[in-house]
């Protein structure tokens, strides 16, 4: 077998015989070039794999076993106040067990998913504009990295169906990462994360709703908050509002401003029929809301797209 | 979409709140409000004038007018008429006309709220000639784009001195709504179903005009004037034409309300046919179009129109209004003259059947489209016109007749109604939705009663009957948005305000924890505390990552539509990603540091969900880097084992095994983490030629773990039981001398079989081979103990003789 060099050297020598195509006849050029090329591309792949197999004679096996290299030093960790947890993940975890404390079950979005769970289980007719909202990114077999938590509503529901036959609630908080294909800049991301909230059974209400979504607020910022609310538009909600608290004291409100904070409304008998479950006897709400934005208020957060840089000199803002 | 605030109020009785309250009722109960455009100041200081005298300045372009201002403007000289001296450089400036004067320190309107605001003065033109203020071209008090003239205002509602706002009303407020939020509320894209909606939150009965309510052709057909119109009605449920002759009349000079309330709503006036239709279309939500009908019909070749609605060949062309020619797909609705394209509906007409100053007679079109196409055409064409957003909404099909119309009413003093045809024989059945108090306030948690749910859903026109505790509810044709109870109840509670309901909280259960969950808090706690760095990175790579780290492209879900060929592609691992971003941290000056992160991935080869979705992966991945070049191996080893030590979880390194997206590890320096027989991860050194590849010195190393299989594995753990001695230990050194090649794993598993008896602590302190050596010294600090009794000098040589001879 030739070695590197050699192959290196026939490689370097190919280049010159380019040089002889402008000699040729017009008819046999293009041949005389596709063979070149042909070879051009089997050395190419030989020097490659020579390469590799160098690379593998250099590398000494080691101890897989060992606690350190041989006549090496024992590692030790890295200082402790080196270390670092994401704020987002931080943050989730704060929003999660404020959930649990209420009650609420905890399930994970997945992030592949498709159309039926991001739209047709939700009641979004084919073809409809309101799809274009959500600019979903899409792979070549039509699944969708979704672009809201509510992709998770269809299964949550059918998972905790039963529940209702034993007489009690559905009551589950999804967070997940979500996707949407748009410029990102100092306020936009293509990739966040959002939290959804689905709560079912046979007489809650929207003033329920509007309740245990103040009460996560309220525990949430440690105090009590005024809210409102705004008509909305989503095709699995209805009716649909936006809702809105307070400014809270600890971002610097004064009784003045409002934030708008999350998308909510009673679940669309359409929906829970998608789930199995009969809308004539059982009603529910759901609610959905960005965790970036809770991050960005807290921290006073200029640029959004520090989130998912992976800077140090990011997170070790966040050291623990 | 941009409302006004003035026009928005006429029709409405009076209101008593204040102009904030009512736009944060807007807001509360019919749409968001994304900013109001408050232009109470904005024409101040403009009025209407009288053009007195007016004499050309030779060799210029300028006229030296004398103008009467019926002496409202300060600070002007004046002459001894009283007149103001004001020079003017249009064309159209003649003596007796009346136009709009800015007066000195007034702010130019079209500058008015931008960031540069211009405020006019008193300036000397050639030289010689004081000129006070100016007088104002359509484009400068921002009422149009015509820069080629001055305005003029009509003799019958402008005199001397007038405030120009007064004469439009445009001491006004500019409401910017948020489209979104009325996606499936076609009706409220009119300023006429908006007001409705208004005076409904408002508790104010409204009713509609008698003509939109049931339309009456107040004018008998003729019977010379034919047209045919063919439709699909999948894609065009009605359409509606009227042929319009001219009446020979000539189009005013002057600026009408109209245009100001086109402007208002941020478009522009071009001429009296466009302007009217555009008005209707604002008024009334309903996109008309005009044709100029010989043009359509020497087009068609036929002796009278021939529309024919059908969905466009493939490839077929069509220059539009605006001089871009569109090819069209199936997907779009045409407009057709016995089948020759002539508009592309719903979203622009066609440059062969344009109307101009020639125009005799028109044909005026009022129809619904299939919202499905013309969003297509939307997107393919990247059409956003007015007309097309309220088409892609759903225009009811009830209001075409009325509005053409209307339109046609609005034209007369130009254009004579000939004929009007539509294809719509009967109005369709009204949707009624039948429901009860109960369900209205069991879904809402309120105690409405029935008059008061009547009152509410009647103030916007919805029929209602009442029987027991039955409400049967009738839709008016514009609310194609009704179905089913829930529409209803949204609208008690929309109306009334949600914000006027009492929160309650329910009861709630105790709540599940979710391990996996769980498992991550836990994860991160004791990585973090060790100094790792948790990050997260995108979930999409580039095609070039998997080939630096050696990934199959196969083996990865390709995005069609992404953003840019930095996210191609998504994550079959977490480590490339941590590969992707130590280089930057390195630059930025941290020489060792770990990163990690936890996360989905979706590499193909792990199939579907039983859901028929694709099987996602939670990963953790963890890299240690060194800016120096020198293995990492153990000090990840340290991680991963202390790690998987807390978290109570059995596993064994084994020899490494290559798998479908492990192949940036070091197989003769790498391991595999396995549980029973089964692969819970990898561990080890990334190859230098990968690590080279993202500029990072030989020897970075790693651990990936499959957090599901982690899960299994620490769930499944026995509690951690300690056990401690109440006798003395004994604290010892041990060395073996062993064959180069003795795994260390091997020696340990040894020493601990002879210390199974005693309770014990092992340390490793050094592994020693000297150059060119073929054994190594392997030391161990270790400390003893019996647990039932001091152990005896005896007893500890025989433990020591027995380990010392480990080999």
């Amino acid at each position: 077998m030739a070695t590197l060099q050699e192959l290196k050297n026939e490689l370097k020598a190919l280049g010159a015989e380019y040089a002889k195509i402008k000699d040729l006849p017009a008819d046999q050029r293009a041949d005389f070039g596709k063979k070149i090329n042909l070879k051009k591309q089997q050395l190419n792949a030989e020097i490659a794999a020579a390469e590799a197999a160098a690379e593998q004679e250099d590398v000494a096996p080691l101890d897989i076993s060992a606690p350190c290299d041989i006549n090496g030093q024992m590692p030790e960790f890295l200082t402790a106040d080196f270390g670092s947890k994401h704020p987002l993940m931080t943050e989730l975890d704060r929003v999660i067990a404020i959930y649990q404390s209420m009650g609420f079950d905890i399930a994970e979005s997945v992030q592949l998913d498709d159309e039926y769970h991001m739209f047709d289980s939700l009641n979004f007719a084919k073809g409809h504009p309101a799809r274009d909202g959500y600019d979903t990114f899409r792979t070549e077999e039509g699944f969708i990295p979704p672009a809201h938590t509510s992709t998770m509503q269809n299964r949550v529901l059918k998972a905790n169906a039963h529940k209702l036959k034993e007489g009690k609630a559905i009551a589950v908080a999804v967070p997940g990462r979500v996707y949407r294909n748009e410029d990102i800049d100092a306020t936009h991301e293509h990739t966040f994360y959002q939290c959804e909230g689905v709560y079912v059974s046979e007489d809650c209400t929207l003033g329920n709703m509007l309740a245990i979504l103040r009460e996560f607020f309220e525990k949430y910022y440690g105090q009590k908050l005024n809210i409102k609310t705004q008509p909305g538009y989503f095709p699995f909600t209805e009716p649909s509002l936006e809702f809105l608290i307070e400014k809270p004291a600890s971002l610097g409100g004064k009784g003045d401003g409002w934030l708008e904070m999350l998308g909510c409304g009673m679940i669309h008998p359409n929906v829970l029929k998608a789930a199995g479950i009969d809308p004539t006897k059982y009603q529910g709400f759901a609610w959905g809301g960005g965790i970036d934005r809770l991050i960005m208020l807290r921290y006073q957060l200029n640029d959004i797209r520090y989130l998912e840089s992976a800077k140090l000199d990011f997170l070790k803002e966040f050291a623990c | 979409m941009l409302v006004s605030l003035n026009w928005l109020k006429q029709g409405l009785d009076k209101i008593t709140i204040s102009d904030e309250e009512l736009v944060k009722l807007i807001g509360a109960r019919l749409v968001e409000v994304e900013g109001v455009i408050d232009n109470t100041h904005k024409y101040d200081k403009v009025y209407a004038v009288q053009v007195k005298y007016c004499e050309k300045i030779p060799d210029t372009h300028l006229s030296l007018c004398k103008i009467d201002d019926g002496g409202v403007a300060e600070d002007v000289e004046r002459d001894s008429d009283g007149y103001v001296q004001v020079m003017c450089g249009a064309p159209n400036v003649h003596e007796g006309m009346f136009a709009a004067w800015v007066a000195p320190g007034a702010i130019v309107p079209s500058t008015f709220g931008t960031d540069e605001p211009f405020k006019i003065g008193t300036r000397k033109m050639l030289g010689k000639y004081d000129s006070y203020g100016m007088m104002a071209g359509a484009d400068e008090v921002d009422l149009g784009d015509d820069h080629t003239g001055i305005i003029e205002l009509d003799s019958s509602v402008a005199e001397p001195g007038k405030a120009f706002a007064d004469i439009f009303n445009l001491k006004d407020k500019i409401l910017d709504i948020e489209n979104k939020s009325l996606t499936h509320r076609p009706d409220t894209f009119g300023i006429l179903g908006f007001r409705r909606e208004v005076a409904g939150i408002l508790g104010q009965k409204f009713t509609s005009p008698e003509w939109y309510l049931d339309a009456k052709q107040d004018f008998e057909n003729d019977k010379n004037v034919k047209l045919d119109i063919a439709i699909d009605e999948k894609l065009c449920p009605r359409y509606t034409a009227l042929v319009l002759e001219s009446t020979g009349a000539e189009y005013p000079k002057t600026i009408s309300t109209g245009a100001t309330l086109l402007a208002r709503a941020g478009m522009r006036p071009i001429d009296p046919v466009v302007d009217a239709t555009n008005l209707c279309m604002l008024t009334y939500g309903q996109p008309l179009h005009a044709f100029d009908y010989d043009k359509f019909v020497a087009v068609g070749g036929t002796d009278s129109p021939k529309i024919i609605v059908r969905a466009a060949k493939k490839g077929e062309k069509l220059e539009l209004l605006d001089g871009t020619t569109v090819e069209m797909t199936p997907d779009d609705i045409v407009i057709t003259s016995n089948d020759v394209p002539v508009a592309l509906a719903g979203a622009m007409g066609g440059a062969n059947t344009a109307i101009d100053e020639n125009t005799k007679r028109i044909i005026l079109e009022s129809a619904t489209f299939s919202l499905y196409n013309l969003r297509k055409t939307q997107m393919a064409h990247g059409i956003f016109s007015e007309a097309i957003t309220r088409f892609t909404k759903g225009q009811p099909a009830g209001q075409t007749l009325p509005v053409a119309l209307r339109c046609a009413r609005d034209l007369q003093a130009y254009f004579k109604p000939l004929a009007a045809f539509d294809t719509q024989k009967e109005a369709p059945e009204p949707i009624v939705v039948d429901l009860t108090l109960g369900q209205i306030n069991g879904l809402l948690g309120t105690d409405f009663t029935d008059k008061q749910v009547k009152t509410l859903l009647e103030n916007v026109e919805f029929g209602v009957e009442l029987d027991g505790d039955k409400i049967s509810v009738v839709a008016p044709f514009w609310r194609t948005d009704i179905h089913i109870a829930e529409d209803i109840i949204e609208e008690v509670g929309r109306l009334s305000g949600f914000d006027s309901i009492k929160p309650v909280l329910p009861l709630h259960a105790t709540a599940d924890p979710n391990s996996l969950f769980a498992l991550k808090t836990q994860i991160r706690n004791i990585l973090s505390a060790r100094g790792a760095n948790e990050v997260l990175t995108y979930s999409f790579v580039h095609g070039g990552l998997m080939a630096k780290v050696g990934q199959k492209p196969e083996n990865a879900y390709k995005i069609v539509n992404s953003i840019s060929p930095d996210l191609q592609y998504v994550r079959q691992s977490i480590i490339p990603s941590l590969l992707d971003k130590s280089y930057g941290n390195l630059r930025a000056g941290y020489g060792r540091f770990a990163l990690y992160e936890m996360n989905q991935v979706y590499p193909k080869n792990l199939g579907f969900d039983d859901d028929k979705t694709p099987q996602g992966l939670p990963q953790l991945g963890f890299v240690f880097v060194d800016g120096k070049e020198q293995s990492n191996y153990y000090l990840a080893k340290k991680y991963l084992e202390n790690l998987l030590e807390v978290l109570g979880a059995k596993y064994e390194l084994g020899k490494f095994t290559n798998s479908a997206t492990n192949s940036y590890y070091e197989p003769k320096r790498s391991a595999s983490i396995v549980a029973g027989n089964m692969t819970i991860g990898y561990l080890g050194e990334i190859k230098g030629s990968v690590a080279k590849s993202f500029k990072l010195p030989r020897g970075v190393a790693a651990f990936e773990l499959d957090l599901t299989a982690l899960l299994a594995l620490a769930r499944g753990a026995a509690a951690k039981t300690f056990r401690l001695s109440n006798y003395p230990s004994v604290s010892r050194d041990l060395t073996l001398t062993v064959a180069g090649d003795t795994a260390y794993a091997e020696l340990e598993a040894k020493i601990r079989d002879a210390l199974k008896d005693y309770i014990y602590k092992l340390s490793p302190v050094s592994i020693y081979q000297a150059d060119g050596a073929d054994t190594k010294n392997v030391s161990f600090h270790l400390e003893f103990a019996h647990p039932d009794k001091t152990l005896e000098k005896s007893e500890i040589q025989d433990i020591m003789d027995t380990l010392e001879s480990i080999k």
